[in-house]
């Protein structure tokens, strides 16, 4: 039986797309201001580039370096990203699978890594990177995100392991396989659908982070999208069509790695292993 | 294939014993169902006879040897869960020669035991499928599959049909048991279900809270329990029970039901006067008509399942079964009868449970 439209459902409805609208409007901005000349977005900033504007995106490409941040970028997250998986993954399933309370003071041992504000942490981190002369290399980076963002891979990670039956680990066992075997070649597959989320998660809150390469890799060569085009603000601060253009370009990465494993991080938070 | 052996095995989680001191032989190629209520520890057997569980002590020995710190890989042992447990991501062909290539045998080698194996179960069109893509009833045959491209030394089998349908449940049984009479592997086979347990195995150990109740053949268990438990768990629908009391007369030896009725016992029983005991009756034994010693009542509930009608009847407040012919015409309210084959009757002590006649 479907259920009847009220007035009730039209208004939620309304609310519903006033919600959304303002959401949108930013990006709406975004896009908009993007595609138009200086002379343009002074004249109507809010309406529709019927005639668009190309030329902020290559102003925005050449004159922030784009190109060397986004490989930045991409560097210090496909690392940080690998060590979170290779370390995150079983970390989790130690703590997943080990005696009830060792595994419990554990996890709760990681969430309070996620509770803890890692500002607190920059200041003596950052000595600690100069003295191990870290600073302006992305490496620094890589060792700060595996660390800050190794409870909440573990807690992601763990909670998808409790949920799969620990009788596809025992058949391997059975069938002859040790734990590592075990897990690399039936566990990590199983993982497949929590790895896109953390990947994706992670992923993003790196790519976007802005504090953390502005302190430990300013002066170096290695500036993120994020710095770059922050430092590209400093200049040139009235053009905002090219800006815009720089963040679109910069966003563009993110959102097509999204578009690709979008189903499999739907499937990671829904849980669950289909077999 | 194997000779397997528990030796006063016991097994506590923390604090609590759940198997007491278990002594069971399963020769070379029986055929052993363990049977049990939910809770009573038949898993846990086989998962430390697997190797899954360790022991708290006690040995186990498969083919004369002590395996008890040996891993699942030494004992040689095949297990199909009751979940499958077929490892999503590989394809019917990977799950079934996982061990095979862990155990680094030659491509060749491998392929022409899962293709046998593949051709016995008739899974050859499968192969290449991931076990998403299959039935209940062929994932069932791959989780088989698996066990038997090894050559074990023993099958273990942990309630392998209880996720199926009625029907493929019966198909499945059969193909088991046509799997064993052809391989004639040793198999211990855990179930809940004492059908699957009577209609498979050679020998079914039965079990309760963690004890051994009996072993014997399904037959045996069958017309001799040796207690009233598997008196009452062997048998569908279960067996009849009435407590009463043995009052000797010039006749013989008599049983006094809870309404003042009075019924026949065998001769041979050897009890005193005023014995406390429980009479065991099978609803199959008990025949319509008014032949000799017999119970009278009025017929509750009539279930009519084609060849045979099983009626809930009741007699001085106590509540029993018969299962009767299908032709015969009974009708719930109405006053119903069923005459006691001496023969048949089953004595058991009220105090101990245990088998008196």
């Amino acid at each position: 039986m479907s259920k009847r439209y009220t007035i009730g459902s039209f208004l939620l409805e309304i609310v519903m797309i006033a919600v959304a609208a303002v959401f949108a409007f930013p990006i709406y901005i975004l896009i908009v201001l993007a595609f138009k000349s200086e002379e343009n977005w002074r004249e109507a900033p809010l309406s529709v580039p019927l005639d668009p504007y190309l030329g902020n995106f290559s102003a925005g490409w050449s004159q922030a370096y784009l190109g060397d941040a986004i490989f930045s970028s991409a560097l210090v997250v496909i690392c940080s990203l690998l060590v979170l998986v290779a370390i995150g993954a079983p970390a989790a399933y130690f703590v997943a699978r080990c005696k009830p309370r060792l595994g419990y003071g554990l996890y709760v041992f990681f969430l309070a890594g996620m509770i803890l504000p890692f500002q607190l942490a920059l200041i003596p981190l950052y000595q600690t990177m100069r003295d191990i002369q870290l600073l302006g290399s992305p490496a620094s980076l890589v060792l700060f995100y595996a660390g800050l963002q190794m409870p909440f891979t573990i807690f992601l990670y763990a909670g998808f392991i409790r949920t799969i039956p620990r009788a596809y680990e025992e058949a391997a066992k059975i069938d002859g396989a040790g734990e590592l075997l075990t897990f690399v070649a039936v566990v990590m597959p199983l993982l497949r659908p929590i790895t896109g989320t953390v990947l994706i998660l992670n992923g993003v809150f790196i790519w976007n982070d802005f504090l953390t390469p502005l302190l430990y890799l300013s002066g170096s060569d290695w500036a993120t999208v994020p710095v770059a085009i922050f430092s590209f603000v400093d200049q040139y601060v009235t053009e905002w069509g090219t800006i815009f253009a720089a963040l679109l370009i910069g966003v563009l990465p993110v959102l097509a790695t999204f578009l690709v494993l979008q189903r499999s991080m739907i499937r990671g938070f829904a849980s669950g292993v289909k077999g | 294939m194997a000779s397997v052996e528990f030796r006063n095995l016991r097994k506590s989680f923390g604090a609590v014993e759940v198997i007491h001191g278990i002594d069971l032989q399963i020769n070379e190629g029986e055929f052993l169902a363990l049977v049990g209520p939910s809770g009573c520890g038949k898993s846990t057997l086989l998962r430390i006879l697997a190797g899954l569980e360790e022991a708290t002590s006690g040995d186990i020995v498969i083919d004369g040897q002590v395996v008890n710190t040996a891993t699942p890989r030494q004992r040689n042992i095949a297990m199909v869960f009751q979940n499958y447990a077929l490892y999503p991501h590989m394809t019917v062909a990977q799950n079934m020669s996982f061990n095979l290539r862990i155990s680094r045998l030659s491509k060749a080698e491998i392929e022409k035991r899962v293709t046998d194996a593949a051709k016995l179960l008739e899974l050859e069109p499968y192969l290449d499928r991931r076990p998403a893509h299959l039935s209940g009833g062929q994932r069932q045959r791959v989780a088989m599959g698996r066990a038997i491209v090894r050559n074990p030394a023993a099958y273990l089998f942990d309630e392998p049909l209880s996720n199926l349908d009625a029907k493929l449940r019966v198909q499945m049984r059969t193909e088991i048991k046509a799997l064993h009479q052809k391989v004639g592997t040793t198999s211990i086979y855990v179930t809940h279900d004492q059908i699957e347990a009577m209609t498979l195995a050679d020998r079914i150990a039965v079990l309760k809270d963690g004890h051994i109740e009996q072993v014997g053949t399904p037959i045996d268990l069958y017309r001799n329990p040796a207690n009233k438990f598997v008196a009452g768990f062997i048998g569908s629908p279960s067996m009849n029970f009435i407590d009463c009391r043995v009052r000797r007369t010039t006749a013989g030896l008599q049983a006094t039901l809870p309404g003042g009725n009075e019924i026949a016992l065998p001769n041979g029983l050897d009890v005193r006067q005023d014995k406390e005991i429980t009479i065991g009756l099978r609803p199959e034994d008990l025949r319509p008509g008014k032949v000799g010693s017999q119970i009278s009542g009025k017929a509750l509930f009539v279930e009519p399942t084609g060849a045979q009608t099983f009626v809930q009847f009741e007699s001085d407040g106590i509540q029993m079964m018969a299962v009767i012919d299908g032709s015969e015409d009974v009708q719930a309210g109405q006053p119903f009868s069923v005459s006691l084959d001496f023969s048949r009757i089953h004595v058991f002590d009220k105090d101990t449970a245990k088998r008196l006649y």
